[in-house]
């Protein structure tokens, strides 16, 4: 229900196309031949892309879909049902999980279009002038894909639990952008964390928020997968993995908890 | 056996503001609704009636107070397993037709996939809108989307159908219309609970009202018990001449009865609406 109704707003397709705009934009500079430098670049151009349009598309989608519930008033309709609070949310969840599937998958395809396409042509040059070939993974786009979503989700589980709390649209897009923003820093605090001269009282308040927000920078360990996927360790990826699992767990829930008190 | 909803002490109060202060939408109402009939709430603009429908159903949660709803307290799954809503002034995905919307909300409902379609048809049969099942709902007028939300509310067969304002908007015949499905409901063993503020009608849909004022119940009973003036008759007289008239007070007066007032019956503006116009297009 949700995901149809979000496949038929224009505003995914815009951000569809201004992701995909981005990553084929990169080729633009393929002109500057940079070896192998330039598949990287091209790399991080589509992570940022999809990063950037990705987390804007799951802090807006989730908060707009929760209120158009809401304010439509065909909660009231739903929720009259023998329907649960918490099955109400997670149906919510899995929703804008399923388009923020699809955006990553549509994204990364032609990421992964793109960096082959190139790497065919480095390829060619570089047996011409006796250099090195640049090479990529599918697979590693392939779990890096996977962990991007992750991401997203656990970003639209935080905004979710944001909104089954906040009265209004914007508070809940404001208030999650800035979780956003302060995820993608934690590893300023963890640096802070691990330097002795802070007081206890500073440090205990950083470790609470540390824990309390997930650390998104951790999924980004994409360059690495595509470009030498051999450097990885496999188990640092499942621990990514069961975190994230864990946290979008743990929003949900706490979401659930804070919606069954409110009044619809 | 117990009530179709039983309230006790319900009062509800609504923060308004930062400093605390309250306004109370529902004050200390008691009700019992019985099974099998059709109950109507009665009162004027925001004396409470939504609120109240809202906290039977759990949507929102009252101040303090007891509700059961056919004998399990409100706010469960099971009670609102036995209970169909039609909110007041409903709206419903614009993109579903109605009937995907009807079979959506079966399946939330916990209707089983082999009584499905029958269960659909005949629900969207009672509120006459299998004609219109087909289109989409965005593209319903006011009398289709609360039909609509008729059949979404009985489609699993609830023991008790609680509407909210189901004829708001609708034009008199479309009314008529919908009092009818209500007294089928009622035929078929179900117990209606209503708003309305078109008293004409519930007067001839009802059999029990209750009539609220301020968040507080002031009058309670069966229709025909509240409205009769049993002290009171009531004579409709054909070809009445002057001459009669004076013979016939003369005679009333001989047995000590007395003619308060002599008027032409009149036909309700309702009733003229009904007679003149054939029904809305959509009907
Ligand atoms: N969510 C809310 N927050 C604050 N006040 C509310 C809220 N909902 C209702 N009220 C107030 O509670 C009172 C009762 O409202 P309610 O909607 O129950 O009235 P009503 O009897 O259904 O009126 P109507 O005939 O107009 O539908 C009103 O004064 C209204 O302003
Ligand atoms: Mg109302």
């Amino acid at each position: 229900m949700t995901f149809l109704e979000a496949v038929r707003q224009k505003f995914f397709a815009f951000l569809i196309v201004l992701g995909a705009a981005m990553v084929l934009s990169s080729v633009a500079f393929r002109f500057l031949d940079f070896g192998h430098g330039e598949l990287k670049f091209i790399a991080d151009f589509g992570f940022g892309g999809m990063f950037l349009f990705g987390s804007i598309l799951a802090v807006v989608m989730t908060a707009q879909l929760f209120f158009a519930e809401m304010d439509n008033r065909t909660a009231l309709t739903l929720l009259a049902k023998p329907l649960s609070r918490a099955e109400f949310l997670i149906g919510k969840f899995f929703g804008v999980w399923m388009i923020l599937g699809l955006f990553v998958i549509i994204l990364s395809a032609l990421l992964g279009l793109v960096l082959w396409g190139r790497a065919q042509e480095l390829s060619l040059l570089a047996e011409q002038s006796g250099r090195v070939a640049p090479d990529f993974s599918f697979r590693g786009l392939g779990i890096f894909a996977v962990l991007q979503w992750l991401r997203l989700s656990v970003v639209a589980a935080i905004v979710l639990a944001i909104a089954a709390a906040a009265r209004t649209f914007l508070f809940a897009v404001i208030l999650g952008a800035l979780t956003v923003v302060a995820g993608q820093l934690q590893w300023i605090a963890q640096d802070v964390l691990l330097k002795p001269t802070e007081s206890m009282l500073y440090k205990s308040i950083l470790w609470l928020t540390s824990r309390i927000l997930p650390n998104l920078q951790q999924f980004n360990i994409g360059d690495a997968l595509v470009l030498d996927s051999g450097t990885v360790a496999a188990t640092s990826i499942g621990w990514v993995i069961l975190s994230g699992l864990l946290y979008a767990a743990a929003y949900l829930f706490l979401g659930a908890l804070v919606f069954r008190r409110r009044e619809i | 056996m117990t009530s179709a909803i039983s309230v006790r002490h319900l009062t509800k109060d609504f923060k308004m503001g930062l400093r605390g202060l309250k306004l109370r939408a529902v004050d200390d109402l008691s009700l019992e609704i019985p099974r099998g009939q059709v109950y109507g709430l009665l009162g004027p603009n925001g004396c409470g009636k939504s609120t109240t429908l809202k906290i039977v159903l759990g949507l929102v949660a009252g101040t303090s107070g007891e509700i059961n709803i056919l004998g399990f307290p409100s706010a469960t799954a099971e009670a609102r397993r036995r209970t169909g809503f039609l909110p007041e002034a409903p709206y419903f995905h614009k993109f579903l037709t109605g009937r995907e919307l009807v079979r959506y909300c079966a399946q939330l409902s916990g209707v089983s996939a082999i009584k499905m379609e029958s269960a659909v048809e005949a629900a969207l049969g009672l509120a006459a809108m299998t004609e219109a099942a087909s289109r989409p709902i965005g593209t319903y007028s006011k009398g289709m989307l609360q039909r609509i939300g008729l059949a979404q509310a009985i489609v699993h067969d609830p023991e008790l159908v609680i509407l909210d304002e189901p004829t708001a908007g609708v034009d008199p015949v479309g009314a008529a219309a919908i009092g009818r499905m209500i007294r089928t409901m009622r035929d078929q063993g179900k117990t209606v609970v209503l708003c309305s503020h078109l008293l004409g009608q519930v007067e001839q849909v009802c059999d029990r009202v209750a009539i609220m004022d301020h968040g507080r119940l002031v009058l309670e009973g069966r229709v025909d018990d509240v409205l009769a003036q049993r002290d009171r008759h009531l004579m409709t007289i054909e070809a009445l001449t002057p001459d009669a008239r004076v013979a016939a007070e003369s005679a009333l007066a001989a047995h000590g009865a007395r003619v308060r007032s002599v008027t032409h019956p009149r036909r309700s503006l309702e009733e003229l609406f009904r007679e003149l116009v054939t029904g809305s297009r959509d009907a």
